[in-house]
């Protein structure tokens, strides 16, 4: 196999899996943010502090 | 000269410098001080040009005690390179600063910004398949393609794995262009968008506060799951999260206060002179040097394009138009992107402030190429016994 028939092989095999992989940090990621919600205290900080 | 030098041996011990200087050294001491005077004059990453430019001085000077590498008499940046560089330690330390540096919330406000940030990585990707055309093997296009994901530290860890002769010009080609990133990326959107697209506005509705219990998860499960995904990722992302996780841990707050600053001060210092050291006339000199220097440039242009035609994408089945700028944002070299882009954004109508959003798909660039990094890492031995 040549080097660029490889780097084609990887960039097929990487973009998808780089997207899977972002797709679950995703859905974890709004599943953290719900499962945690900011107290009201902290809303009214973060609010203060922006 | 000879004949002078066998007459009198001694003399060969008090010349040797002026006796062993070729062209090529003085051309790479005008190297290196195009480095320093880009730190010092034009302030392009200072703190990492400056050393850089240095050691390349230094180790350019025949003979240099500094790059000895005869046993027991080993220069400093020999042993600096063995070990920090050779070893990868440097890169995963600068990673700790880092992520004690970075605040994720914006990105988990709205995790969707990370898909502009794993569009942004199409560079890596693209570069990768460009630098075969030219002739580099496989191990070295990947490395060179590294250079989009626009992260010196993983530039430099892929680097040192799978092409140790290029790392002085990939290391310079990466930071090079981190820091030219206001001229490079505002040329590219412009001509990939009209003006309509860059005056869209994006609100700031239904913005949930992050909790501290959220922030202080989010490194965890994060390296979590990268880590099963690409065990070999783990000492970057695992690097970035621990330094992320003692700042958003709240009760390690001098650890987290030195990681920001004397470890990221120490190791910058260090990583940056180090790979000055690397920068030999007989390693830099070369017609590979200049190919790495604009394929550098090709990267980061197919970065900028990768993440606006996404958001482009995007706005075609969405109703909630997103200003296709920011996807240009997903590239790792933050704060500095969000910036350019927002700036962007007010120059084309003064009163559009998108710098929140930028910075949040920023942030997420930190992450999205430290992912794409671990993929590459995965996949170069794999493809390679192809």
């Amino acid at each position: 196999m040549t080097a660029t028939a490889k780097a084609l092989l990887m960039m097929g095999i990487a973009l998808p899996v780089m997207f899977l992989v972002i797709s679950i940090f995703m859905v974890a990621t709004s599943a953290l943010h719900k499962a945690f919600p900011a107290p009201a205290e902290e809303e009214n900080d973060e609010e203060d502090d922006d | 000269m000879e004949a002078l030098i066998q007459q009198y041996p001694w003399l060969d011990e008090l010349l040797m410098g002026f006796i062993g200087l070729s062209w090529k050294h003085v051309v790479m001491w005008g190297i290196g001080a195009l480095l320093i005077w880009l730190a010092a004059a034009k302030d392009y990453e200072p703190a990492l040009l400056l050393p850089i430019g240095f050691g390349a001085v230094l180790a350019n000077i025949p003979h240099s005690s500094a790059v000895s590498q005869v046993k027991g008499e080993e220069g400093f940046l020999f042993v600096l390179y063995n070990a920090g560089i050779g070893n990868e330690l440097f890169p995963v330390l600068i990673f700790v600063a880092i992520g004690a540096m970075c605040d994720f919330a914006p990105l988990i406000r709205n995790p969707k910004v990370m898909l502009f940030a794993a569009a942004a990585q199409f560079g890596i990707f693209a570069t990768a398949v460009a630098a075969t055309f030219l002739g580099f093997s496989f191990e070295h296009a990947s490395s060179i393609g590294i250079i989009g994901a626009a992260d010196g530290p993983t530039t430099i860890y892929v680097a040192s794995r799978f092409a140790v002769e290029l790392l002085g010009p990939l290391s310079v080609a990466a930071y090079c262009y981190m820091s030219l990133v206001p001229v490079i990326q505002p040329p590219v959107i412009n001509a990939i968008t009209t003006k309509a697209e860059r005056q869209i506005r994006m609100g700031y509705e239904n913005v949930v506060p992050v909790s501290q219990t959220t922030k202080f998860l989010f490194p965890i499960m994060i390296t979590l799951i990268a880590g099963m995904v690409a065990p070999i990722s783990v000492a970057l992302i695992g690097s970035l999260m621990f330094g992320n996780l003692i700042k958003e841990s709240g009760v390690t707050e001098n650890l987290s206060a030195c990681a920001e600053n004397e470890l990221a001060n120490l190791v910058t210092l260090l990583l940056g002179i180090t790979i000055g050291g690397t920068m030999e006339a007989e390693r830099f000199l070369n017609i590979q040097v200049l190919l790495i220097m604009a394929l550098g440039a090709v990267a980061f242009v197919f970065d900028t394009a990768g993440g606006v035609f996404f958001a482009k994408l995007m706005n075609m089945f969405s109703s909630t138009k997103i200003n296709p700028m920011i996807g240009a944002c997903g590239i790792s070299a933050f704060p500095m992107s969000g910036r350019v882009i927002a700036k962007m954004a007010l120059k084309e109508d003064p009163t559009n402030f998108i710098i929140q959003h930028a910075i949040g798909v920023n942030v997420a660039g930190q992450v999205a190429s430290v992912v794409a990094g671990g993929l590459v890492l995965a996949l170069i031995p794999a493809l390679a016994k192809m």
